[in-house]
């Protein structure tokens, strides 16, 4: 059941967590001990949290569970799983083409999914003078070196 | 704060210095037209425009973000007067009575008491900034590690605590945050730790991704779900200036919610949108006539702004003085300025007493341009609210994207970005408390250190609960902090069963 899909999954992060620092090397300068020590208290408190949030869920099992709801609407998980797409799209080209090109692509991109192609003059013109804009703005204004 | 005239003036002078009334200008301008959009808060607001702030000197980007932080909170008004639409929590309360206002047709009267007591509200805290910033800085002076990690600790727990119905929810947040914090080398050890080999978290992830990710990236995510919907039908703005029996209605109001405002904002935790509930709650009670809050009472309007105004100028004094940020607000601005160089903490008091005073000149300045262009310019600001959001919301996340590739020149910080907007998106959702984690990212390494070089001295945790007057303070006031919200919960329980016995 979703519902318990939240506390679950950060019951396993604190797990994970846990099992980590345990495992990490010992130190050789000062208390051998010394990294474990925060990260253990945190994934017990991790753990805990977790455990009792699950039973804070629990008691609620009979009612519907609403949270994702809004991401099963209308064009919503359209947008969501595009943009992702597009963001990881971006990622990949960003070094590769350059800052201009694949900021145009990726700006390009966003504005067809969320304004349609019908708007296609609109969306191409903001792709390409935003682009330009942030590109002039950080490379040449704030002298940041982009690809 | 003493009578240190010559540093007031030299203040007052260098805030006046055309490039730091630009930045005030600049921000107030930027900070309004961000709040206004409806979902954007100041956080967001501040997180996209780090990039900016690089290379400038450390007064100055402090000004900068200060004066987005309450230019934010003017403009978040604007919307919900307007549109229904609160940009963020600490606009909520103005919807209250300000859209009914607009729904009769006073919509510009309303817009214009909101600025006028947003700049009420703002003066009164710069003021109570002066009485009690510097004495708080001295205080804090004896802190050792022991009281610091005290310190973080009621911090992080108030903010929990205060997490609205959601403790567990903010146990969570904060111990991912810290948890976060503690990915790189150990800097006492020179241990790696949660790297999985990858040596671009050799230095740790940095928390300004975190940031960017979750306010911005997230923001707009969460944003994309309710693209479609429209918005609720603007109003004329009517007339723009409000009437004498309109001001005699709400001087006493605005005066005397602007330190109510004041201290709400300077406890950890609390912040602007506790501060307009506590005001409107507490103005309703005062009320001849609070049949009329709701309906489009115009005290109803003005008790929240001015104090949501002093709360973010209350804000800064735990960041600027103990050099712990109290909201999600103040950590973003505390972690952009410590990436400056720039240490906040009792010492900067003493060491940088001209920086300080700028500062504070800088929001006497800075509330009085922003009253100026709210009122003045109120027909261009309105038409803000027109930008279609399908083309404002890719513009923002390329923003982000460029936001954190400044940051290291680093790709793989692009990948966090993602994960983070994602994370933030599903906090969103699942109602999760952003600030504990944001906080928890950004105190996380030095509550760290503290806490080991504590544990050095005093052997065991119960040793550093009792190493001083001030850490068995501070440890007490967690307790209760904690504490409050679980018994107050369980009276309202029982109380509850009660009634339900007895109706049976």
């Amino acid at each position: 059941m979703l519902r318990f899909a939240t506390p679950l999954f950060f019951l396993l992060v604190g797990i994970v967590s846990l099992i980590a620092t345990l495992n990490l090397p010992k130190a050789t300068i000062g208390n051998a001990n010394g990294p474990l020590y925060f990260p253990l208290l945190i994934s017990i408190i991790l753990i805990v949290s977790s455990i009792v949030y699950f039973f804070q869920e629990w008691k609620l099992r009979g009612i519907e569970f609403k949270d994702f709801k809004l991401l099963k609407e209308g064009k919503a998980p359209r947008y969501l799983i595009l943009s992702l797409i597009m963001m990881l799209i971006y990622t990949f080209l960003f070094e590769r083409i350059g800052f201009l090109y694949s900021t145009i692509i990726f700006l390009g991109g966003l504005m067809f999914l969320l304004n349609g192609w019908k708007k296609w003059l609109l969306n191409i013109s903001i792709a390409v003078i935003f682009s330009f804009i942030t590109w002039y703005s950080f490379a040449v204004l704030l002298q940041v070196s982009l690809p | 704060m003493g009578l240190d005239t010559e540093f007031i003036v030299e203040g007052f002078k260098v805030a006046m210095q055309p490039h730091n009334l630009f930045w005030i200008a600049l921000g107030g301008f930027l900070g309004t037209v961000v709040g206004m959009l409806p979902g954007l808060g100041p956080a967001t607001a501040i997180a996209l425009l780090i990039p900016i702030t690089f290379g400038m000197d450390p007064t100055s980007a402090l000004i900068l973000m200060a004066s987005i932080y309450y230019g934010a909170m003017y403009g978040g008004s604007r919307s919900s007067i307007l549109l229904n639409t609160p940009g963020d929590g600490s606009a909520i309360a103005a919807t209250f009575d300000g859209y009914p206002m607009a729904q009769k047709g006073q919509a510009g009267q309303a817009l214009a008491i909101s600025a006028i007591a947003s700049l009420i509200g703002g003066l009164i805290a710069v003021v109570g900034f002066i009485l009690l910033a510097k004495p708080l800085a001295s205080f804090a002076i004896r802190f050792g590690p022991a009281e610091y990690f005290l310190l973080m600790i009621f911090t992080l727990s108030a903010i929990v605590a205060l997490a609205q119905g959601a403790m567990v929810k903010g146990f969570i947040a904060m111990a991912v945050g810290l948890l976060i914090s503690t990915v790189g080398i150990d800097l006492q050890t020179g241990v790696y730790r949660f790297t999985g080999g990858n040596p671009n978290l050799a230095e740790g992830i940095d928390f300004l991704v975190v940031i960017i990710g979750i306010y911005a990236v997230g923001e707009v995510l969460y944003n994309y779900l309710t693209i479609d919907r429209p918005l609720g039908e603007k109003k004329s703005v009517g007339k723009k200036w409000i009437t004498k029996e309109q001001w005699n209605r709400t001087k006493w109001p605005m005066l005397r919610n602007g330190p109510i405002g004041f201290f709400v904002g300077v406890l950890p935790g609390a912040g602007g949108a506790i501060a307009s509930m506590l005001s409107y709650s507490f103005e309703k009670q005062l009320s001849k006539k609070p049949e009329e809050f709701g309906e489009g009472a115009i005290e109803g309007l003005a008790a929240p702004e001015s104090s949501n105004n002093a709360a973010s100028v209350g804000a800064f004094i735990p960041m600027l003085s103990l050099g712990i940020p109290g909201s999600g607000t103040t950590a973003v601005i505390l972690g952009a300025i410590v990436m400056l160089g720039l240490k906040p903490g009792p010492l900067l008091f003493e060491n940088h007493p001209d920086m300080v005073w700028t500062f504070i000149n800088s929001m006497f300045i800075g509330n009085i341009f922003l009253v100026i262009l709210n009122i003045a310019l109120v027909g261009m600001l309105v038409k803000v609210l027109d930008t279609p959001p399908k083309v404002l919301y890719p513009l923002i996340l390329l923003l982000a994207f460029i936001g954190t590739f400044t940051l290291n020149y680093n790709m793989t910080d692009f990948f966090l970005l993602i994960i983070f907007g994602l994370l933030g998106l599903v906090m969103k959702l699942l109602r999760f408390p952003v600030a504990p984690l944001i906080l928890a990212v950004i105190v996380g390494s030095e509550m760290e250190q503290n806490f080991r070089m504590s544990i050095v001295k005093n052997d065991s945790f119960l040793g550093i609960i009792t190493e001083s007057p001030i850490t068995i303070t501070l440890a007490i006031m967690t307790v209760l902090s904690l504490g409050y919200p679980l018994l107050t919960n369980w009276l309202r329980n029982r109380k509850l069963e009660k009634n339900i016995d007895r109706q049976q």
